[in-house]
């Protein structure tokens, strides 16, 4: 069943991404039911899954757009207002999750780094190093190696860049201001801790201003709990995640 | 070609079956047909030629040329108060004026045309070296003011400035004077032996266009909407944080009515999309917000008004909820009756009618396009999900319209409950042709002449809408198409 079920989600993953490309798709959980998934006892975490893919094509698709200010594309208030939103939605919808598992009470304010639960690790992944390289902007990123199996990939997107940022556009006159001020680690600070713990990977955040867009992929909670076959799977989605995300620092 | 003969081939029989018991359109029989269709080009020389009649018209706008650049792209129309005149300003910073063709017993099938009247540069780019950014001279909107004397003046804005332009017919200019000859050389005076009064003659009639007041330096954030005050002498600017309001004569100041702006940037999380002053009622005034509340202010209250009258706001409806409910709850335009007693508000999918006096919930909803709803995850990475279409009332507020994509643009009887989609296109528009209803076939089996939701062109948006004020003639923008419909009785 394992690798059954493994295999699906890799290809439902892969019908997803080819799916995006070409044309307007629908992607729902209803249309992905009917995606050619026959075991109906996988329609439910099925479902959660095109869900939680949704989301983080959504994610992606957010961080996107609000990257192309370093393409000198101004965003209009408007747009980056319900585009910050939906970011917000998406981490909350995250951070309940979360909580679930954890069964205690998650801290809004983002407390999650002092909680004991969290191991000071961060993870950026290769991408956000090449993307360095590429762009004077952005300076390389503190930790030096990117093992597969951590849960939890986070961008990094130094504090050079948002400066560069508001040097250029005023706070007052701009939604770039907007987003510079805009302490996006309050968001992202209760990062699904990985539960591959390893603790020579130095801390990532928590240096005050920094704009930090760290985002967990960590896509189902329930894998936290010893199924083994949860962690593989979810493995597996990071393995993927990776790739999207790199290819977005790489292209930007 | 004669131009006069390329629009009469344009234009159709003027078709009758006007229910006007019922003040509706029936949509049974004939419906609207295409009065004209005016390419907004860059014209390829700015010479204007003369007419048989003492009316110049700009040729170039309406030869049929095979190319239109970005600056074509008609960004906001609007008829004025009598009808007489239809407004549309473009990407490019231009003004086009059109003015209805006079009513004529030799040829009565003319009446309802609009010819252009005057065209001129509104507003240029501008830079702000200040944030280093180039200021577009798109021109976002225009309202007209009322007549009040023989000439016309509306307002234009684009993100920064508004102005207040006068359009003026002159037809006659003084001749004969003393110092100059006909040719405008000096005269020696040592020449002149004896003196005359110059005396005003006919000439043939010339439409100027001259910016009489500028409004500008009050906005830090795009404009997005302007609204003339009924008190004519005031009139609000909103853009995505504050509400100006200025009085028409002076320029150098304005009070700030409304300001959203949080102390920290960073609490941000909603802007406002449209304003607009009540039709009578020169103190109270409505603005919308991104989040899909309407609020109702009234001025006498406070001087900042930031604390509303009224607040509309529908609750969310759980079982629809999903990553883009908030963006498709953001209001793109608002819109008051005619008669004062209701508003309307556009969102990505639906059109809203509210009553003034229930806050709860929306006296009328109607889907623009519902079969957008599964698609909303794509419309979101092709930015299409942002649109901002606008919607308005007819004259008698008993029919609502809205554009969609594929240049498709809805009409909704709010008597009868009927609504009609209906297609602004060169494809269908031939000599005589009454437009013909669409539809978009959401599932399964798709008739003959039905389109399938993937077929739908989402380059193609009809985002600007017009209805004159007493009669059933609309204006459409598609692009940098404007096309003209009527559908009047015989």
């Amino acid at each position: 069943m394992l690798g059954r079920g493994v295999k699906r989600k890799w290809s439902c993953l892969e019908e997803l991404e080819a799916e995006e490309l070409p044309n307007a798709s629908l992607i729902s959980p209803e249309e992905k039911k009917q995606d050619g998934e026959e075991d109906t006892g996988e329609q439910q975490s099925k479902s959660n899954m095109s869900h939680l893919q949704q989301r983080q094509l959504v994610l992606s698709l957010c961080l996107e757009k609000l990257q192309h200010y370093q393409a000198g594309m101004e965003l209009s208030l408007r747009r980056s207002v319900l585009l910050i939103n939906t970011l917000r939605q998406i981490q909350e919808e995250i951070r309940c999750d979360g909580s679930d598992v954890r069964l205690h009470s998650v801290n809004p304010d983002g407390c999650l780094l002092r909680d004991d639960f969290r191991e000071d690790e961060s993870v950026t992944c290769p991408g956000c190093a090449e993307g360095d390289r590429e762009s004077p902007s952005l300076s390389p990123p503190l930790s030096p190696e990117m093992p597969f199996q951590e849960a939890n990939i986070s961008l990094d997107l130094q504090k050079s860049l948002p400066n560069t940022v508001s040097n250029t556009f005023s706070d007052a006159g701009n939604a770039m201001g907007y987003l510079s001020d805009l302490a996006l680690d309050d968001i992202f600070e209760d990062i699904d801790t990985s539960m591959y713990e390893t603790s020579d990977l130095p801390p990532a955040w928590g240096a005050g201003s920094l704009w930090p867009v760290s985002v967990s992929f960590w896509p189902d909670e329930d894998a936290k709990s010893r199924s083994s076959a949860g962690t593989l799977q979810s493995c597996l989605l990071d393995l993927n995640e990776l790739d999207h995300i790199m290819e977005i620092l790489v292209k930007s | 070609m004669n131009v006069r003969e390329k629009k009469e081939r344009q234009s159709g029989e003027p078709c009758m079956i006007w229910d006007a018991t019922l003040e509706s359109l029936a949509w049974k029989s004939r419906g609207w047909e295409q009065v004209c269709r005016y390419q907004d080009l860059e014209p390829a020389d700015s010479s204007m030629e003369e007419e048989n009649e003492t009316r110049k018209i700009n040729n170039s706008f309406l030869r049929d040329h095979n190319y239109a650049t970005e600056a074509d792209i008609i960004s906001t129309v609007e008829f004025n108060s009598t009808g007489e005149l239809l407004a549309t300003g473009d990407k490019g910073g231009r003004v086009v004026v059109f003015q209805r063709e006079q009513e004529s017993k030799t040829q009565p099938h003319r009446r309802g045309e609009y010819n252009v009247y005057s065209t001129f540069q509104s507003h240029e780019p501008e830079f702000d070296y200040l944030k280093s950014l180039e200021i577009e001279e798109k021109i976002n909107k225009i309202k007209w003011l009322p007549q009040q004397n023989a000439a016309y003046f509306l307002l234009s804005t684009n993100d920064k400035t508004v102005k207040l332009w006068k359009i003026s017919e002159r037809d006659k200019r003084p001749e004969g004077y003393n110092l100059k000859d006909e040719d405008g050389r000096f005269r020696d005076p040592s020449t002149i032996t004896t003196l005359r009064v110059p005396v005003l003659q006919p000439m043939d009639l010339m439409v100027e266009a001259t910016a009489r007041r500028v409004f500008s330096n009050a906005h830090t954030y795009h404009i997005n909407s302007i609204s003339v005050n009924s008190d004519l002498q005031t009139f609000i600017s909103t853009d995505d944080l504050r509400v100006n309001l200025w009085n028409l004569e002076i320029t150098d100041r304005s009070f700030n009515i409304v300001d959203i702006k949080p102390a920290n940037m960073e609490e941000l999380t909603e802007v406002i999309t449209s304003a607009e002053f009540h039709p009578q009622q020169c103190h109270t005034f409505a603005y919308t917000s991104s989040k899909g509340c309407i609020r109702l202010c009234d001025m006498r209250q406070a001087a900042l008004c930031d604390r509303h009258c009224k607040y509309f706001e529908e609750p969310e409806d759980p079982s629809t909820r999903s990553f883009f409910s908030e963006i498709i709850s953001s209001i793109s335009d608002v819109k008051f009756s005619h008669n004062g007693r209701y508003l309307m508000t556009r969102d990505y999918l639906t059109v809203k009618v509210w009553d003034l006096q229930m806050e709860n919930k929306p006296l009328e909803t109607y889907q623009v396009h519902d079969y957008l709803r599964g698609k909303l995850c794509s419309l979101y990475e092709n930015d299409c999900i942002f649109d901002k279409f606008e919607c308005v009332w007819n004259g008698s507020d008993s029919v609502i319209m809205t554009g969609s994509y594929n240049n498709f643009f809805r009409m909704f009887d709010r008597n009868t409950k009927r609504d009609v989609t209906l297609e602004a296109s060169r494809e269908n528009s031939k000599p005589r042709a009454i437009l013909k209803p669409r539809k978009v076939c959401v599932g399964g089996k798709r008739r003959k002449d039905e389109i399938s939701v993937d077929s739908l062109d989402f380059s193609k948006k009809i985002l600007h809408t017009t209805w004159h004020p007493h009669e059933n003639i609309i204006a459409v923008a598609a692009t940098n198409n404007l096309y003209i419909f009527q559908d009047k009785v015989n």
